[in-house]
């Protein structure tokens, strides 16, 4: 009753006045640029006419120009798919079985998992330059390192070769991967009560029965979101491949998100580079409408 | 029982060599970076490597305070002032925006928060060309205002998140004692709730500096003046044209790092607590 009755003006429309300024904000430099890409997705906007502001408008033609004129657009769907996949897999084993070693108490547990972290916190610009370092085809430490243990005889050109510079730069991602699975899988094991193990072992479980009957079980909310954020983050990597390969050799590590970059800035065809952009954005909102499904419950609180 | 005592202590040392042992092997990249920062670019070629330099060289670091192609701390400042005016940004819009959200039931709350954590999510790519061509039509295309603009949207939906939790774990009473003692809805929020929030505050505040200092693809492409970019965006320029030249590169990277670093051991404790919450409680 009282809710119709004072309707919109009711007082604590006042908490508007506190989100106003940070909500203008975001439309203006996100929630408008985003409908404006795909306004210029539909156009046909270069560096010839971009600053005359008559744009041609050609409907869905960047997007089957794309998909026609050469494979690069969809060597750059199945790349984007494999990068993150791979990505995914590894460094969420790694994580998870970090997280259930640290999860141990033992003295220096606590200060060591900190330590773990500053992976993720490197500027990824800076990660991709060392890896490239490490890479490279003499210099690179692991060239050295796999002769030394006499894994390969010669040098491998890792970010050279388009056969091996996929792998090397999922392997870097895994790198600055790891810390963020581990600490949001560990953060889910310290909510597992210890009584439940206790007695279990009283039972007579082995050590593999409890992983796979209490841990894995009852993680499995936060093990379902640090999948799907790991999809988010993962997909739409960037710097990283720009920085170790800009795409190349040949577009073996081309992604949807440095093709679309390429596209607009290297070669000024704005529009074709926002129709890229925009397929990437849409596989995200998609995966990010199912994640704030996910966690819908904890929004309402 | 003294042998179950010896029992758990050497259990207690074996793990804490394994995982000392773990910890090496991640960070050696970093280590490697650094070492190599230290050594003659002629024995960054030799073969077997060498783990400490033979014959130690900080030329790499002193000769960026000559002027060079590309002047190390010149761009290390123009970072410090992009990825700080983003702070700035986000701090002042997101502090009110997540009292907001975290306080008061407003029409179209919901949809608000939920843009917020979608634009978490989005991909640089996305929003690229639009803010290339609306900063170049707004006159802002190649100044310092169109990459701190940019950054900030990272920063103030991470931000407002984060805080929201704080917020809301803030006992009422506090509000209520003090509109009793004369404060309105906006003073009582300045003078009590950000103070009794502080730590919330930090925590934002340093994530907003640190995803605009890692940025590189926002200071690439909307800064084309070298003196104007942004360190890595400068760096990533020189990795380009001088790509073997590693003895610079790195100690770019070790530079880049340090802020990072001392924001990192200072601070362990906030970023970890706002990488949890910020991510799985969104």
């Amino acid at each position: 009753m009282t809710k119709i009755r004072k309707g919109f003006f009711r007082y604590d429309n006042v908490g508007m006045l506190f989100v106003l300024p940070a909500f203008i904000y975001m439309i203006s430099f996100v929630g408008y640029p985003i409908i404006y890409n795909f306004i210029l997705s539909l156009q046909n906007v270069t560096v010839k006419n971009l600053r005359t502001g008559q744009h041609e408008f050609v409907a869905f033609k960047n997007y089957i120009d794309l998909f026609t004129h050469d494979d690069v657009l969809v060597r750059s769907i199945v790349n984007t798919l494999v990068f993150t996949v791979a990505c995914l897999i590894f460094q969420f084993l790694i994580g998870f079985a970090l997280a259930l070693f640290f999860n141990r108490e033992f003295r220096l547990s606590r200060p060591v998992r900190g330590l773990m972290m500053i992976p993720w916190m490197i500027p990824i610009t800076i990660s991709g330059l060392i890896f490239k370092f490490m890479f490279s085809n003499d210099v690179g430490i692991i060239n050295f390192f796999l002769k030394t243990l006499g894994i390969v005889k010669d040098n491998i050109e890792w970010l050279t070769n388009p056969k091996t510079a996929m792998p090397a730069v999922i392997m870097t991602n895994i790198w600055i991967g790891i810390p963020f699975n581990m600490i949001l899988l560990a953060a889910g094991l310290t909510t597992i009560p210890s009584e439940l193990y206790e007695s279990a072992s009283i039972d007579g479980a082995s050590k593999v029965q409890r992983l796979f009957r209490i841990t894995l079980p009852l993680l499995r909310p936060t093990i379902e979101s640090v999948l799907i954020l790991g999809f988010i983050y993962t997909f739409k990597v960037y710097d990283l491949v720009y920085v170790m390969t800009t795409g190349g050799p040949v577009n073996a590590t081309q992604l949807l998100s440095t093709y679309s970059y390429k596209l607009s800035f290297d070669m000024f065809k704005y529009s074709q580079g926002a129709a890229v952009a925009n397929i990437l954005f849409i596989v995200l909102f998609l995966v990010s409408l199912l994640y704030l499904k996910f966690i819908d419950t904890e929004i309402e609180t | 029982m003294s042998a179950k005592i010896m029992a758990s202590r050497r259990k207690d040392i074996i793990y804490s060599v394994i995982a000392v042992l773990l910890l090496l092997i991640m960070l050696f990249p970093l280590y490697w970076i650094f070492v190599t920062s230290l050594k003659l670019e002629k024995e960054i070629f030799r073969n077997p490597p060498t783990f400490w330099p033979t014959q130690l060289n900080l030329k790499s670091y002193m000769v960026q305070l000559e002027i060079g192609d590309f002047n190390m701390f010149r761009s290390f400042g123009n970072s410090l002032i992009i990825s700080g005016g983003a702070m700035i940004i986000s701090i002042i819009l997101a502090v009110p925006a997540s009292y907001g959200v975290a306080r008061f039931n407003f029409k179209g709350k919901k949809p608000i928060v939920l843009g917020f954590l979608i634009t978490q999510m989005l991909p640089v790519s996305v929003l690229l060309t639009p803010l290339f061509i609306i900063f170049k039509n707004m006159n802002l295309y190649n100044t310092f205002w169109s990459t701190i603009i940019a950054d900030s949207t990272i920063g103030i939906p991470f931000s407002i998140l984060i805080l929201k939790n704080y917020f809301a774990s803030i006992p009422k009473e506090l509000e209520e004692a003090a509109y009793i003692d004369g404060l309105n809805r906006f003073t009582a929020f300045i003078r009590v709730l950000i103070p009794i929030a502080k730590q919330g505050v930090v925590v934002c505040g340093v994530f907003s500096f640190l995803y605009a200092w890692g940025d590189l693809a926002y200071g690439m492409t909307f800064i084309i003046d070298q003196r104007r970019r942004p360190i890595t965006a400068g760096i990533f320029n020189f990795l380009g044209q001088y790509g073997t030249k590693w003895s610079y590169l790195s100690a770019f990277a070790v530079v880049t790092i340090i802020p990072v670093a001392l924001i990192f051991i200072f601070m362990q404790k906030y970023i970890i607590s706002g990488m949890t919450s910020g991510a799985v409680k969104g």
